[in-house]
This record gives C-alpha cells, structure tokens and sequence, in this order.
C-alpha cells in the first residue's frame, strides 16, 4: 500500500496532536495543594448553597436537580 | 515507500514523546535511597533508618484524610517507639507556612521531615494522599496502606507487632 499526500498530512497532523499532548503535565498527587483550596471550589459555601436552592425551589415552584438521590419518581 | 517510513518514524517519536507520562511514580519493594529534610534544612537520609521497623507517612495539610491520620499515627508512635518502632511524617507542602500552621494546631510527638519538592513520593510511587508506608529491618517495604479510615488502625498495630518481632 502506498501512501496519498492526503494520508500523510492526516498522519502529520496526529504526529503534531501527539507531540501537543506531550506537554500536558502529569500532576501528582502530592501537587494538588492549590487544587484542593476552597477557593478553587464551585460552591465552597455550604450555608450559601443551602439558601440560594431554598430561593429557587420557592420561586420556580421545583426542587431537585442538584444530585438529589431519589427512584426517579420525581419525589424527594 | 519514503512516505511509509516516515509515517513509521513519526509514530514512534510520538510514542517517545508520550512515554514518559505513562511511566512515571514507578515503586520497588525495596526502600529507596531519599534525602528528606528537618524543619532547619537538615538532610535526613533515609538510610540512617537501615536495621529498624520504619513507618513512614507522606501527607500534606490540605488533605482532608491527613487530618484524621496524622494524630493517630501520632499515637502509635508513642504506643510502639518503646519498643523500637521508627516514625517520619513527611510533609509535602509546597508552601512550608501551611505546614506550619497545620503542626502548630496538632500537637505530636513523631518526628516531622520535609519534601517540598516531592522527590520522596515520587521515588516510592506515591499514587494518593495520605499514603504510608512499613518498612522491615532489612529496608524492605513490607505493607503500603494509602488513604485513611479508622478502621485501618487494628491492621496497622499488627502489621507493626509482626514486623518489630522479626529479626
């Protein structure tokens, strides 16, 4: 089998990706400090969280939707 | 043909290239020769433990677990260094004043070392926090446990008995 012009770009393009790719750091475990601040947090306060669900249940007349364990049944 | 090998060499260089990441955190059995450092700069060469039951804990103040695992580790330090058991804490902080506040609020009496290059994990493939590590009188690594719960304190004590009774 010989090789098109097409399947060598196509193969230099993944060459590239590939060698992209080998800049992505591994980061260990012990690396993780700034990872694991609150501050890099979605939510970091939890009485804050518990109120703004309250005041969007209350107004959208819904609830759920936050990784609330249920059946499926659509009850908490 | 050119073509074909060229695409052939491409592919290997990118293997070469990704290689390394994959490889990375290797462990052997047997305790590597690390220089870790007291909280004066101090070199402390693990080597100096050779001929004792050394338990060694790798942990940081930001983790969660270590703040349960630290004071009893703590406790089976001055359960056990009576009867010759060896324990280093060794904290890996990249900021050493997080450390600091993290001892100063928990009182212990093991010894505290210090890795904030993380060169000591990495040598023993640290692979989560907090990992420790038993080490036999021949610098064997005998039992690795990583993570923590209390429950694991009873299997800690035996493992412990079990290794200061050898010769």
């Amino acid at each position: 089998m010989t090789l098109t012009r097409t399947h060598a770009f196509a193969l230099l393009l993944l060459a590239a990706g590939a060698l992209a790719a080998g800049g992505c750091a591994t980061v260990q475990p012990w690396q993780r400090g700034r990872l694991a601040d609150r501050r890099m947090m979605f939510d970091p306060d939890d009485a804050e969280v518990a109120y703004m669900t309250h005041w969007q249940e209350a107004r959208e007349a819904s609830s759920g939707g936050y990784g609330v364990q249920s059946g499926g049944c659509g009850c908490k | 043909m050119a073509m074909n090998r060229v695409a052939s060499l491409l592919v290997v260089a990118a293997l070469v290239v990704l290689a390394p990441g994959w490889t990375a955190g290797a462990s052997s059995t047997h305790t590597p020769d690390v220089v870790l450092q007291q909280a004066d700069g101090t070199p402390v060469p693990l080597a100096a433990y050779e001929g004792k039951v050394l338990l060694i804990d790798f942990w940081a103040s930001w983790c969660i677990p270590c703040k349960t695992s630290f004071p009893a580790l703590d406790a089976i330090f001055r359960e056990y260094k009576a009867r010759g058991l060896e324990v280093l804490a060794v904290n890996l902080d990249e900021q050493r004043r997080q450390a600091d506040a993290f001892l100063s609020a928990h009182p212990h009496q093991m010894p505290v070392l210090f890795d904030p290059k993380g060169a000591a994990p990495l040598a023993f493939g640290v692979k989560g926090m907090p990992t420790s590590f038993l080490i036999d009188k021949t610098g064997t690594i005998r039992f690795t446990h990583m993570g923590y719960s209390g429950n694991v304190d009873a299997r800690y004590r035996q493992e412990i008995a079990q290794l200061l009774s050898e010769k």
